[in-house]
């Protein structure tokens, strides 16, 4: 193997990796309990409630989630200073506000689909609201959230790639820099053109994730629907 | 910094329609051909998938799999930054419809398989008893039915296709998002710009998402009307 290798994978692998974990990981956790607690609300027979999650769930999906990431990132600051971060906080939260939009909508056909008794038979022991959705009625819709948020899952890894585009450094700007770093003349670089390689080697770093974690949701499809 | 200098109207009634005219009447060529580029794909592929047609099915479930398990980005980057490695160097017109194209077709001949799939194998073999041979039946009844089964969840990978026009941002396309971005940091007019950029995706966005519904109507098959 060429010498400039293992340091461009080392780096990839330690900088980039992780930052891509970390940001698809507090995007899904976010992205979770925002859209299950939005979706329950939006079961919820009070319009005006109703009317401001369904636009925020309009929006949040309408929008490219590029836009989103720019809203955020350049945005917010404006409004206030308090609302600036850095690319990676700001590529995270732009995924939980269209992450969350789209799990809101699933948990809301997932509690709509629990059988009308269910919620009868619950207040009938006594539950209140809060109680019923608790411990009857959500454990139920769960099993059919579980395989468009594993599907979700796959989109919020792959869509933390657009931390790229703001600076932030997780797998892709990670294969970048090490791109332009080879193009230059040593002792920086080595003044060669390696990008096919470094960005070959970056999808197929997402294919591994990505490619068992399409099956389980594919799989999980026939068995819990 | 200020909101009290946030002022809507005056950026639009500026410079700046034209140029926003021009990067939406961008942003909708290049989604115009990647939708009729995504839809001759899907189709075609779909269908040699449903059927089973050696070599190209297999081709197809590794064509969609590689586009469906990376980030669309990171193609972008290969079209854009790794091809020229190869000697072949592509315009950022070019690579914005292509790239776009390519994710679109993928996910839509799924689109397709799945219907094509759902018209059951009885209503095919009518059609054979009937004198069709294999392309006539699947021109005649296979696509008229499957077609339709296919139709909502391709559109909305048409709307997926809208959208994903805004990540040539990347490679500097003038399109909505990039010229918003360049107005933006020209005028330091931030708000305005962003505020613009997304009432006008989500103008096309939701005005595709109402068409489907009326065409879902229109076109959806007799026993699922309502």
């Amino acid at each position: 193997m060429a010498d400039w290798v293992e340091p461009v994978a080392r780096y990839i692998l330690t900088e980039g990796l992780p930052a891509t974990l970390m940001v698809s990981a507090a995007a899904v956790v976010g992205s979770g309990v925002i859209g299950i607690v939005l979706g329950t609300f939006l079961t919820i027979e009070f319009p005006p409630l109703r009317a401001l999650i369904r636009l925020y769930i309009e929006v949040f999906r309408g929008l490219p989630i590029l836009v989103t990431v720019f809203i955020v990132y350049f945005g917010f600051p404006e409004v206030n200073e308090a609302l600036e971060f850095g690319p990676l906080t700001a590529t995270a939260i732009a995924l939980i506000l269209w992450g969350s939009a789209q799990v809101a909508e699933a948990t809301r056909g997932a509690v709509q689909s629990i059988p009308r008794e269910q919620h009868e038979a619950a207040s009938a022991l006594g539950f209140g609201w809060v109680g019923r959705h608790r411990s009857v009625i959500l454990p139920q819709a769960f099993r059919r959230l579980l395989p468009p948020f594993v599907s979700l899952l796959v989109n919020i890894i792959q869509n933390s790639t657009l931390a790229a585009v703001i600076g932030g450094i997780e797998l892709l700007q990670a294969g970048k820099s090490q791109t332009e770093r080879l193009t230059f003349f040593p002792p920086a670089g080595i003044g060669e053109i390696h990008a096919f390689e470094i960005f070959a080697f970056v999808a197929l770093l997402f294919f591994c994730i990505s490619f068992p974690l399409t099956r389980l949701a594919a799989y999980l499809e026939k068995r819990l629907v | 910094m200020d909101l009290l200098a946030y002022d809507l109207w005056a950026f639009v009634s500026e410079n700046w329609r034209e140029l926003f005219l021009e990067a939406l009447v961008n942003t909708l060529k290049v989604s115009a051909v990647a939708i009729a580029g995504s839809f001759a794909i899907g189709l075609v592929l779909g269908a040699a998938r449903a059927h089973r047609i050696p070599v190209v099915s297999q081709f197809t479930a590794v064509y969609v799999e590689i586009i469906r398990n990376t980030p669309i980005l990171v193609q972008i980057f290969m079209l854009f930054f790794a091809l020229p490695q190869a000697g072949i160097r592509l315009d950022a017109f070019t690579v914005a419809w292509v790239s776009v194209t390519l994710w679109g077709g993928a996910f839509n001949s799924e689109n397709f398989r799945a219907g094509f799939e759902a018209v059951p194998l009885r209503t095919r073999e009518a059609a054979y008893a009937l004198g069709f041979g294999p392309l006539g039946a699947f021109l005649n009844v296979t696509l008229p039915i499957g077609g339709r089964i296919a139709l909502p969840s391709s559109i909305n990978t048409y709307i997926s296709v809208v959208k994903n026009t805004s990540l040539v941002y990347v490679i500097g396309y003038p399109e909505l998002t990039t010229t918003a971005i360049n107005i933006a940091n020209l005028t330091l007019e931030t708000l305005e710009a962003l505020t613009v950029l997304g009432l006008v995706y989500l103008t096309l966005v939701w005005s595709l998402s109402a068409a489907i519904r009326v065409l879902e109507t229109r076109l959806a098959l007799p026993e699922e009307r309502r």
